[in-house]
């Protein structure tokens, strides 16, 4: 299957986020394509490998990290973020306490763990369960967008695992950032510094990244 | 800090001649446990069953050989019954000083070989099992898997019979004796009297028999007394966290079917909560939630005839008969717990050091599995931290936790330190389908 010129990433990303937003269940989504209403709670960590033909040169294969949402595992996150190259962060839309919690997992994540250049990892936050309508927090985009750019996200998505909403747009763009991070490893990826030839044939409309 | 101090080079592996002996160590202790599986039963139908799934003539005699050896081993049993138990207590304790992998532990096991040889006869018959039981077999296991699922033929067979009896005698009183049941419930409790084995096993119900129905009685009325007091300040401020994760997890547990039933969520929403609220140091932390199941469901067997439980509709007992459940069922978590509660605190410091005594186990007794998870950048934290959280029950059918269960209350800290042997088995059980797997993407 692969040809001869192709080149292969392999990307280890961090799934996190409070307890019961629905982290295992993007996953499965995205990785096996179905969805059920009754995951297991995720104890430590469970694994996952989705596998992206990026461009006809170019393999990405996702080391997908779901890691359990509890506080009481934090101590344990050191050991998991170790190596990552990217994370969604996710909150859940019908509980704000999730999305307070977002920039507790933000800080944890950006204490423990950085890039070899010294950059923070290139992190998506993930509005899920968009398809249940008490849309609170969403319903002003442009909030949003400030959210990210003051807290270093590189973007957000409103997604829903159940109707598979947004969720191969998500991890599209958080790839292409890992992408640029790799190939720029001296300076720092600013929102409003874009490297043309990165975003030139990529086909990602990826409307809430404020990158692309 | 508690990572940092586990990884700290003084815990390194140990070099080749003492490796050599821990080897010979655990298979003993290997052997020496191996009849947790077996049933004191040679019927050919259960034998069967267990080869099941493995069907190889090598399966079938090597299961032969264990209970012709097991049966030998019962006739002199009686002349030996105290020497052997002095043994298993004393290679059990030099065991778990091993599983600390520091410099003692080279000196225990030689005491531990000098005592044992001192020893004839029980060491004769500790090598009898041992080359009865290599380690690749299974079917003592199965084959008491076969014991707790809910039973194909009602009928107990002549050797069922008298296992039941002795347990009845045992349970009888006046005053049941607590060694003898342990030693009985070993190797597995018979499904109909498992519920008052477990709640003396646990230490919830006093040995003696006058006292036990008085003490169910005082300690059910306590447990609906803290639910009187605490169970109404669930959505307060500073508890409805808890309460939360609480009411999130229950829908997301097994058995699939159990779970769903609205009853039995009310029911394991107040224990969690009530255990929560009472042992702040840890709090509820994801996992326990599996650890009523055992009890609950074990419990519920006492008032049903029904052989699937799992099917069965709780809603249709009587709510005193609930009650009763539900309090019986605090309680023994309750007590489990206090003996792993380490694994629940801040930071989860019981399950990180086990997680690393299994590592150093593992390198000692199948160091070509633990060289393939290293070379494959596997690292134990990743895949047993659920296996010490959730005591393999996540991995393993709720039947075969609920047997396990019956071995590990009979053990002195059966869900801390043997447990940690029964993870080390597991991964030796598996170790073929492990070093085929290349790829652990």
């Amino acid at each position: 299957m692969q040809k001869h010129n192709q080149k292969e990433h392999l990307y280890k990303l961090l799934v996190i986020g409070d307890l019961g937003v629905g982290k295992t269940s993007i996953i499965k989504r995205y990785v096996h394509q179905n969805f059920s209403p009754h995951y297991r709670a995720t104890i430590g960590v469970d694994f996952a490998l989705k596998v992206l033909n990026w461009d006809a040169e170019t393999v990405v294969r996702l080391q997908l990290w779901d890691i359990a949402g509890q506080e009481r595992f934090g101590n344990m996150t050191r050991v998991y973020y170790r190596e990552a190259m990217g994370a969604f962060i996710v909150f859940d839309v019908t509980r704000p306490a999730t999305f307070e919690a977002v920039t507790k997992w933000k800080e944890d994540l950006d204490s423990k763990l950085v890039l070899p250049n010294g950059k923070p990892v290139p992190t998506v936050l993930l509005a899920n369960k968009c398809d249940q309508g008490i849309d609170v927090l969403m319903n002003n985009g442009i909030k949003m967008d400030q959210f990210c750019k003051e807290n270093g996200f590189v973007g957000w998505f409103e997604t829903s695992a159940k109707e598979n909403i947004n969720i191969n747009e998500a991890s599209r763009c958080l790839v292409k950032h890992i992408i640029a991070s790799e190939s720029d490893p001296v300076q720092s990826i600013e929102p409003d510094i874009i490297k043309p030839h990165l975003n030139s044939s990529k086909i990602v409309s990826c409307s809430a990244c404020f990158k692309s | 800090l508690v990572l940092n101090s586990l990884v700290k080079p003084g815990s390194k592996p140990p070099t080749t001649p003492v490796k050599l002996k821990k080897v010979s160590t655990f298979q003993e202790f290997e052997s020496n446990t191996s009849d947790a599986w077996d049933l004191g039963d040679d019927d050919d139908e259960l034998l069967a069953i267990a080869a099941e799934n493995l069907n190889t003539d090598v399966v079938m005699e090597t299961a032969h050989k264990v209970i012709q050896n097991h049966s030998k081993l019962q006739e002199q049993h009686k002349f030996q019954e105290e020497h052997l138990q002095e043994e298993k207590q004393e290679e059990f304790a030099q065991l778990t000083s091993i599983a600390y992998g520091d410099n003692r532990l080279v000196k225990s096991v030689s005491e531990g070989h000098t005592s044992s040889s001192s020893d004839n006869v029980s060491e004769n018959s500790s090598m009898q099992r041992s080359q009865s039981l290599p380690q690749t077999s299974t079917p003592p296991l199965v084959g008491g898997m076969a014991e707790c699922t809910t039973s194909v033929t009602p009928v107990l067979t002549e050797r069922e019979a008298s296992r039941l009896d002795k347990f009845k005698q045992l349970l009888a009183g006046p005053n049941t004796d607590l060694d003898k049941l342990r030693k009985l419930s070993w190797s597995g409790i018979p499904k109909r009297v498992r519920p008052i084995a477990w709640k003396l096993l646990s230490g919830y119900l006093p040995a003696n028999v006058d006292r036990r129905e008085s003490t169910l009685q005082r300690k059910r009325k306590e447990y609906f007394a803290f639910v009187e007091q605490y169970y109404d300040s669930r959505n307060d401020e500073n508890h409805q966290d808890t309460y939360r994760q609480i009411h999130i997890d229950i829908p997301r547990m097994s058995p699939e079917v159990l779970r769903l039933q609205p009853k039995v969520t009310e029911i394991f929403e107040r224990i969690l909560f009530i255990w929560a609220i009472r042992h702040p140091a840890s709090g509820y932390v994801q996992g326990i939630n599996d650890l009523v199941t055992p009890f609950f469901i074990v419990f519920v067997c006492e008032y049903i005839e029904e052989e699937e439980v799992e099917n069965f509709d709780v809603s249709s007992l009587p709510e005193e008969v609930l009650q009763n459940i539900e309090a019986d069922s605090y309680w023994c978590m309750s007590k489990l717990l206090d003996g792993i509660q380490d694994n629940y605190t801040f930071a989860q410091p019981g399950i990180q050091k086990k997680v690393k005594m299994l590592e150093e186990l593992v390198s000692r007794i199948d160091e070509q599995v633990h060289r393939h998870l290293d070379q494959h950048e596997v690292k134990y934290l990743q895949f047993a931290f659920r296996w010490m959280n959730n005591l393999l029950m996540r991995e393993v059918p709720l039947r075969c936790t609920i047997r396990l269960w019956d071995t590990y209350q009979s053990e002195p800290e059966g869900f801390s330190h043997f447990h940690l042997y029964v993870c080390a088995a597991f991964l030796v059980r598996w170790r073929k389908e492990i070093l085929e797997e290349k790829d652990f993407q």
